[in-house]
Protein backbone atom coordinates (compact mmCIF):
# COMPACT_ATOMS: atom_id res chain seq x y z
CA UNK A 1 0.00 0.00 0.00
CA UNK A 2 1.41 3.32 -1.13
CA UNK A 3 1.39 6.86 0.25
CA UNK A 4 0.85 9.69 -2.25
CA UNK A 5 2.66 12.92 -1.35
CA UNK A 6 1.37 15.95 -3.23
CA UNK A 7 4.00 18.66 -3.00
CA UNK A 8 6.63 20.59 -4.93
CA UNK A 9 10.09 19.07 -5.45
CA UNK A 10 11.77 21.92 -3.50
CA UNK A 11 9.71 21.29 -0.34
CA UNK A 12 12.38 20.15 2.12
CA UNK A 13 9.88 19.98 4.97
CA UNK A 14 8.23 17.15 3.03
CA UNK A 15 11.66 15.53 2.87
CA UNK A 16 11.54 15.06 6.66
CA UNK A 17 8.45 12.89 6.26
CA UNK A 18 9.63 11.13 3.09
CA UNK A 19 12.80 10.07 4.93
CA UNK A 20 10.67 8.72 7.79
CA UNK A 21 8.52 6.76 5.34
CA UNK A 22 11.66 5.32 3.72
CA UNK A 23 12.89 4.24 7.16
CA UNK A 24 9.60 2.49 7.82
CA UNK A 25 9.70 0.78 4.43
CA UNK A 26 6.45 2.42 3.33
CA UNK A 27 6.21 2.82 -0.47
CA UNK A 28 5.44 6.33 -1.65
CA UNK A 29 4.94 8.37 -4.78
CA UNK A 30 5.83 12.05 -4.60
CA UNK A 31 4.03 14.09 -7.22
CA UNK A 32 3.59 17.78 -7.94
CA UNK A 33 0.24 18.45 -9.66
CA UNK A 34 2.04 21.28 -11.46
CA UNK A 35 3.91 18.60 -13.45
CA UNK A 36 0.69 17.15 -14.87
CA UNK A 37 0.59 16.50 -17.79
CA UNK A 38 4.07 16.00 -19.22
CA UNK A 39 6.18 15.49 -16.11
CA UNK A 40 3.55 13.20 -14.59
CA UNK A 41 0.59 11.26 -15.95
CA UNK A 42 -2.79 9.95 -14.88
CA UNK A 43 -5.46 7.58 -16.09
CA UNK A 44 -8.86 6.63 -14.66
CA UNK A 45 -11.51 4.22 -15.93
CA UNK A 46 -15.13 4.08 -14.85
CA UNK A 47 -16.45 0.96 -16.58
CA UNK A 48 -19.35 -1.35 -15.68
CA UNK A 49 -19.69 0.21 -12.25
CA UNK A 50 -16.06 -0.38 -11.44
CA UNK A 51 -13.35 2.22 -11.02
CA UNK A 52 -9.59 2.11 -11.39
CA UNK A 53 -7.15 4.94 -11.57
CA UNK A 54 -3.39 5.27 -11.90
CA UNK A 55 -0.93 8.04 -11.31
CA UNK A 56 2.69 8.02 -12.40
CA UNK A 57 5.53 10.40 -11.73
CA UNK A 58 9.17 10.04 -12.70
CA UNK A 59 9.08 6.29 -13.17
CA UNK A 60 6.83 5.44 -10.22
CA UNK A 61 3.20 4.42 -10.42
CA UNK A 62 0.38 3.97 -7.95
CA UNK A 63 -3.08 2.56 -8.60
CA UNK A 64 -6.24 3.34 -6.66
CA UNK A 65 -6.39 -0.15 -5.13
CA UNK A 66 -2.89 0.26 -3.68
CA UNK A 67 -3.39 3.82 -2.46
CA UNK A 68 -3.16 3.97 1.33
CA UNK A 69 -3.22 7.72 2.02
CA UNK A 70 -2.76 11.12 0.43
CA UNK A 71 -0.72 13.91 2.05
CA UNK A 72 -1.53 17.34 0.66
CA UNK A 73 1.58 19.33 1.61
CA UNK A 74 2.57 22.15 -0.77
CA UNK A 75 1.19 21.07 -4.17
CA UNK A 76 1.63 23.36 -7.14
CA UNK A 77 -1.34 24.46 -9.22
CA UNK A 78 -2.35 21.64 -11.57
CA UNK A 79 -0.68 21.90 -14.99
CA UNK A 80 1.34 24.98 -13.97
CA UNK A 81 4.50 23.50 -15.50
CA UNK A 82 2.81 21.88 -18.51
CA UNK A 83 3.90 23.07 -21.94
CA UNK A 84 1.45 25.65 -23.28
CA UNK A 85 -0.45 25.75 -20.02
CA UNK A 86 -3.58 27.84 -19.62
CA UNK A 87 -6.30 28.48 -17.07
CA UNK A 88 -8.46 25.99 -18.94
CA UNK A 89 -5.76 23.29 -18.87
CA UNK A 90 -5.29 23.91 -15.15
CA UNK A 91 -9.01 23.50 -14.52
CA UNK A 92 -9.19 20.35 -16.64
CA UNK A 93 -6.21 18.84 -14.86
CA UNK A 94 -7.54 19.73 -11.41
CA UNK A 95 -10.86 18.09 -12.31
CA UNK A 96 -9.14 14.93 -13.49
CA UNK A 97 -6.62 14.62 -10.64
CA UNK A 98 -8.67 15.57 -7.62
CA UNK A 99 -11.86 14.06 -9.02
CA UNK A 100 -10.24 10.65 -9.33
CA UNK A 101 -8.48 10.89 -5.98
CA UNK A 102 -11.78 11.82 -4.31
CA UNK A 103 -13.17 8.58 -5.77
CA UNK A 104 -10.68 6.39 -3.90
CA UNK A 105 -10.95 5.14 -0.33
CA UNK A 106 -7.57 6.61 0.67
CA UNK A 107 -7.22 8.54 3.93
CA UNK A 108 -6.42 12.24 3.51
CA UNK A 109 -4.19 14.60 5.42
CA UNK A 110 -6.07 16.86 4.87
CA UNK A 111 -8.95 16.35 2.47
CA UNK A 112 -9.11 19.44 0.22
CA UNK A 113 -12.79 19.94 1.02
CA UNK A 114 -12.10 20.17 4.77
CA UNK A 115 -8.93 22.17 4.12
CA UNK A 116 -10.81 24.77 2.09
CA UNK A 117 -13.41 25.18 4.82
CA UNK A 118 -10.79 25.39 7.57
CA UNK A 119 -9.02 28.27 5.80
CA UNK A 120 -11.96 30.59 6.48
CA UNK A 121 -11.04 32.55 9.60
CA UNK A 122 -14.58 33.55 10.54
CA UNK A 123 -15.58 29.86 10.42
CA UNK A 124 -12.51 28.93 12.48
CA UNK A 125 -13.49 31.39 15.18
CA UNK A 126 -16.99 29.94 15.40
CA UNK A 127 -15.68 26.37 15.62
CA UNK A 128 -13.09 27.48 18.19
CA UNK A 129 -15.91 28.89 20.34
CA UNK A 130 -17.93 25.68 19.96
CA UNK A 131 -14.88 23.59 20.84
CA UNK A 132 -14.38 25.38 24.13
CA UNK A 133 -11.33 27.58 23.47
CA UNK A 134 -10.93 31.07 24.92
CA UNK A 135 -11.22 33.32 21.85
CA UNK A 136 -10.50 37.07 21.95
CA UNK A 137 -13.47 39.28 20.93
CA UNK A 138 -13.22 39.68 17.15
CA UNK A 139 -14.92 41.85 14.54
CA UNK A 140 -15.01 41.49 10.75
CA UNK A 141 -16.68 44.44 9.08
CA UNK A 142 -16.83 46.87 6.19
CA UNK A 143 -18.50 49.55 8.36
CA UNK A 144 -15.94 52.16 9.54
CA UNK A 145 -18.24 53.26 12.35
CA UNK A 146 -18.61 49.73 13.68
CA UNK A 147 -14.82 49.30 13.59
CA UNK A 148 -14.29 52.57 15.48
CA UNK A 149 -16.88 51.57 18.09
CA UNK A 150 -15.24 48.12 18.53
CA UNK A 151 -11.81 49.70 18.99
CA UNK A 152 -13.20 52.17 21.53
CA UNK A 153 -14.96 49.38 23.45
CA UNK A 154 -11.90 47.12 23.76
CA UNK A 155 -9.21 49.78 24.02
CA UNK A 156 -6.34 47.97 22.39
CA UNK A 157 -7.09 46.05 19.21
CA UNK A 158 -5.00 44.44 16.51
CA UNK A 159 -5.65 44.23 12.79
CA UNK A 160 -4.86 41.10 10.84
CA UNK A 161 -5.62 39.89 7.34
CA UNK A 162 -8.23 37.27 6.56
CA UNK A 163 -6.34 35.62 3.70
CA UNK A 164 -2.67 36.56 4.10
CA UNK A 165 -0.76 39.39 2.46
CA UNK A 166 -1.66 40.73 -0.99
CA UNK A 167 0.21 38.96 -3.80
CA UNK A 168 2.44 41.78 -5.00
CA UNK A 169 5.80 42.21 -6.66
CA UNK A 170 7.91 43.00 -4.71
CA UNK A 171 6.25 40.90 -1.98
CA UNK A 172 4.89 42.49 1.17
CA UNK A 173 4.21 41.13 4.64
CA UNK A 174 1.09 41.84 6.64
CA UNK A 175 1.91 41.08 10.27
CA UNK A 176 -0.69 41.31 13.00
CA UNK A 177 -0.37 44.93 14.13
CA UNK A 178 -1.61 47.00 17.05
CA UNK A 179 -3.99 49.79 15.97
CA UNK A 180 -2.93 53.13 17.45
CA UNK A 181 -5.46 55.26 19.34
CA UNK A 182 -7.07 57.92 17.12
CA UNK A 183 -6.68 55.81 13.97
CA UNK A 184 -8.93 56.74 11.04
CA UNK A 185 -11.04 53.69 10.12
CA UNK A 186 -12.29 55.08 6.77
CA UNK A 187 -10.32 52.40 4.88
CA UNK A 188 -12.52 49.71 6.46
CA UNK A 189 -15.12 50.57 3.80
CA UNK A 190 -12.64 49.53 1.09
CA UNK A 191 -12.26 45.94 2.28
CA UNK A 192 -13.50 43.53 4.97
CA UNK A 193 -11.34 44.20 8.03
CA UNK A 194 -10.60 41.84 10.92
CA UNK A 195 -10.04 43.51 14.29
CA UNK A 196 -9.37 41.56 17.46
CA UNK A 197 -8.90 42.50 21.08
CA UNK A 198 -5.19 42.61 21.84
CA UNK A 199 -3.99 39.86 24.17
CA UNK A 200 -1.01 40.99 26.25
CA UNK A 201 1.00 37.82 26.02
CA UNK A 202 4.04 36.43 27.74
CA UNK A 203 4.55 33.66 25.17
CA UNK A 204 3.48 32.31 21.80
CA UNK A 205 2.29 28.72 21.67
CA UNK A 206 2.38 26.59 18.55
CA UNK A 207 0.48 23.35 18.97
CA UNK A 208 0.73 20.81 16.16
CA UNK A 209 -1.91 18.10 16.05
CA UNK A 210 -1.19 14.97 13.98
CA UNK A 211 -4.06 12.52 14.13
CA UNK A 212 -4.60 12.33 17.87
CA UNK A 213 -1.03 13.27 18.84
CA UNK A 214 -0.34 16.75 20.20
CA UNK A 215 3.00 18.59 20.12
CA UNK A 216 3.10 21.96 21.85
CA UNK A 217 5.98 24.39 21.63
CA UNK A 218 6.37 27.65 23.55
CA UNK A 219 8.41 30.74 22.78
CA UNK A 220 8.66 33.55 25.32
CA UNK A 221 7.61 36.92 23.88
CA UNK A 222 9.60 40.10 23.91
CA UNK A 223 8.08 43.00 25.84
CA UNK A 224 5.17 44.43 23.84
CA UNK A 225 5.64 42.04 20.92
CA UNK A 226 2.46 41.59 18.89
CA UNK A 227 3.21 39.14 16.06
CA UNK A 228 5.51 36.34 17.19
CA UNK A 229 6.46 35.49 13.63
CA UNK A 230 8.34 38.75 13.16
CA UNK A 231 11.36 40.09 14.94
CA UNK A 232 14.06 38.23 16.80
CA UNK A 233 13.08 38.00 20.46
CA UNK A 234 16.24 36.22 21.55
CA UNK A 235 14.06 33.32 22.70
CA UNK A 236 13.81 29.89 21.14
CA UNK A 237 10.93 27.45 20.74
CA UNK A 238 10.87 24.93 23.58
CA UNK A 239 8.70 21.87 24.13
CA UNK A 240 5.66 22.54 26.32
CA UNK A 241 3.10 20.36 28.03
CA UNK A 242 -0.49 20.41 26.83
CA UNK A 243 -2.99 21.12 29.62
CA UNK A 244 -6.11 18.97 29.53
CA UNK A 245 -8.23 22.13 29.23
CA UNK A 246 -6.51 22.68 25.85
CA UNK A 247 -6.21 19.06 24.67
CA UNK A 248 -9.98 18.52 24.83
CA UNK A 249 -10.94 21.54 22.68
CA UNK A 250 -8.16 20.74 20.20
CA UNK A 251 -9.61 17.27 19.64
CA UNK A 252 -13.12 18.70 19.47
CA UNK A 253 -11.97 21.26 16.87
CA UNK A 254 -10.25 18.57 14.79
CA UNK A 255 -13.41 16.44 14.84
CA UNK A 256 -15.72 19.31 13.95
CA UNK A 257 -13.39 20.46 11.17
CA UNK A 258 -12.73 16.94 9.87
CA UNK A 259 -8.96 17.54 9.90
CA UNK A 260 -6.17 15.00 10.37
CA UNK A 261 -3.47 17.66 10.73
CA UNK A 262 -3.43 21.25 11.98
CA UNK A 263 -1.11 23.74 13.63
CA UNK A 264 -2.79 25.96 16.23
CA UNK A 265 -1.49 29.36 17.33
CA UNK A 266 -2.22 30.58 20.86
CA UNK A 267 -1.20 33.60 22.92
CA UNK A 268 -0.36 32.79 26.55
CA UNK A 269 -1.37 35.62 28.85
CA UNK A 270 0.05 36.59 32.25
CA UNK A 271 -2.27 34.14 34.02
CA UNK A 272 -1.13 31.28 31.81
CA UNK A 273 -4.38 31.13 29.79
CA UNK A 274 -3.96 30.09 26.16
CA UNK A 275 -6.05 32.31 23.84
CA UNK A 276 -6.96 30.79 20.47
CA UNK A 277 -5.61 32.93 17.63
CA UNK A 278 -5.89 30.70 14.62
CA UNK A 279 -5.71 27.21 13.21
CA UNK A 280 -3.47 26.59 10.19
CA UNK A 281 -4.66 23.41 8.51
CA UNK A 282 -1.45 23.22 6.47
CA UNK A 283 0.78 24.90 9.03
CA UNK A 284 4.54 24.49 8.92
CA UNK A 285 6.14 22.17 11.42
CA UNK A 286 9.76 22.02 10.27
CA UNK A 287 10.90 24.97 12.39
CA UNK A 288 9.28 23.48 15.52
CA UNK A 289 10.82 20.06 14.97
CA UNK A 290 14.27 21.50 14.29
CA UNK A 291 14.24 23.71 17.39
CA UNK A 292 12.50 21.41 19.88
CA UNK A 293 13.39 17.97 18.61
CA UNK A 294 9.73 16.95 18.77
CA UNK A 295 9.15 14.03 16.37
CA UNK A 296 6.40 15.64 14.29
CA UNK A 297 7.60 14.30 10.92
CA UNK A 298 7.65 10.83 12.43
CA UNK A 299 4.07 11.26 13.63
CA UNK A 300 2.97 12.39 10.15
CA UNK A 301 4.73 9.40 8.59
CA UNK A 302 3.16 7.03 11.11
CA UNK A 303 -0.32 8.38 10.35
CA UNK A 304 0.19 8.23 6.58
CA UNK A 305 1.69 4.75 6.74
CA UNK A 306 -0.85 3.22 9.10
CA UNK A 307 -2.70 0.19 7.71
CA UNK A 308 -6.12 0.99 6.30
CA UNK A 309 -9.02 0.30 8.67
CA UNK A 310 -10.55 -3.14 8.26
CA UNK A 311 -13.69 -3.10 6.11
CA UNK A 312 -16.83 -4.62 7.57
CA UNK B 1 -8.92 54.36 -0.96
CA UNK B 2 -6.89 51.30 0.00
CA UNK B 3 -8.32 48.60 2.31
CA UNK B 4 -7.63 49.35 5.98
CA UNK B 5 -5.41 46.29 6.52
CA UNK B 6 -3.18 47.21 3.58
CA UNK B 7 -2.04 50.37 5.35
CA UNK B 8 -0.13 48.00 7.68
CA UNK B 9 1.71 46.17 4.88
CA UNK B 10 5.48 46.36 4.97
CA UNK B 11 8.15 45.20 2.55
CA UNK B 12 8.88 41.52 2.90
CA UNK B 13 12.44 41.05 4.09
CA UNK B 14 14.32 39.17 1.39
CA UNK B 15 15.20 35.77 2.76
CA UNK B 16 18.32 33.98 1.74
CA UNK B 17 17.58 31.72 -1.23
CA UNK B 18 18.97 28.37 -0.17
CA UNK B 19 17.10 26.30 -2.74
CA UNK B 20 20.11 26.55 -5.08
CA UNK B 21 22.21 24.57 -2.62
CA UNK B 22 20.17 21.39 -3.05
CA UNK B 23 18.57 19.55 -5.91
CA UNK B 24 15.66 17.12 -6.12
CA UNK B 25 16.67 13.51 -6.66
CA UNK B 26 13.76 11.64 -8.28
CA UNK B 27 15.25 8.25 -7.37
CA UNK B 28 15.30 9.04 -3.65
CA UNK B 29 12.28 11.39 -3.87
CA UNK B 30 14.36 13.67 -1.61
CA UNK B 31 16.48 16.78 -2.06
CA UNK B 32 20.22 16.22 -1.90
CA UNK B 33 23.26 18.44 -1.40
CA UNK B 34 26.08 18.65 -3.95
CA UNK B 35 28.00 15.98 -1.99
CA UNK B 36 25.05 13.59 -2.22
CA UNK B 37 23.88 13.88 1.40
CA UNK B 38 20.17 14.45 1.98
CA UNK B 39 19.40 18.18 2.38
CA UNK B 40 17.63 17.43 5.67
CA UNK B 41 20.97 16.42 7.17
CA UNK B 42 22.07 20.08 7.02
CA UNK B 43 20.31 21.71 9.98
CA UNK B 44 21.49 25.24 9.16
CA UNK B 45 20.17 24.94 5.63
CA UNK B 46 16.86 23.61 6.88
CA UNK B 47 16.44 26.52 9.28
CA UNK B 48 17.29 28.97 6.50
CA UNK B 49 14.88 27.36 4.04
CA UNK B 50 11.68 29.35 3.86
CA UNK B 51 9.72 26.15 3.49
CA UNK B 52 10.36 25.15 7.09
CA UNK B 53 9.34 28.38 8.78
CA UNK B 54 6.06 30.09 9.48
CA UNK B 55 5.99 33.38 7.61
CA UNK B 56 2.50 34.72 8.24
CA UNK B 57 1.28 33.79 4.83
CA UNK B 58 3.78 32.90 2.17
CA UNK B 59 3.19 34.03 -1.37
CA UNK B 60 2.00 30.57 -2.34
CA UNK B 61 0.26 29.24 0.76
CA UNK B 62 -1.36 31.54 3.27
CA UNK B 63 -2.11 29.03 5.98
CA UNK B 64 1.37 28.63 7.38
Amino acid sequence: MTVLVLTSPQDVTADLVVAELHERGVPLVRLDPADLPGGADLSAEYVHGDFHCYLSARGRMVGSRALRSVWVRRPGEPAAHAPGTSAWLGAETAQALYGMLYSTTARWMNHPRQAAQARYKPWQLRVAHLSGFAVPPTLITTFPGVAAEFAARYGRVVVKSLSGPPRTDPPVALPTTLVEPGTDFAGVAAGPTLLQQYVAKRADIRLTCVGGRLFAARKASAEGQVDGRYGDTGHAWEPAGVPDRIARPVREFMDLAGLAYAAFDFAEDAEGLWWFLECNQGGQFGFVELETGQPIAGAVAAWLGAPPPARP
Amino acid sequence: MQPFACSYARPQKASEDVTASYVYDPALQLNVLSDGRPAISDRALMLAAGTTTSTAGSQTHFDD
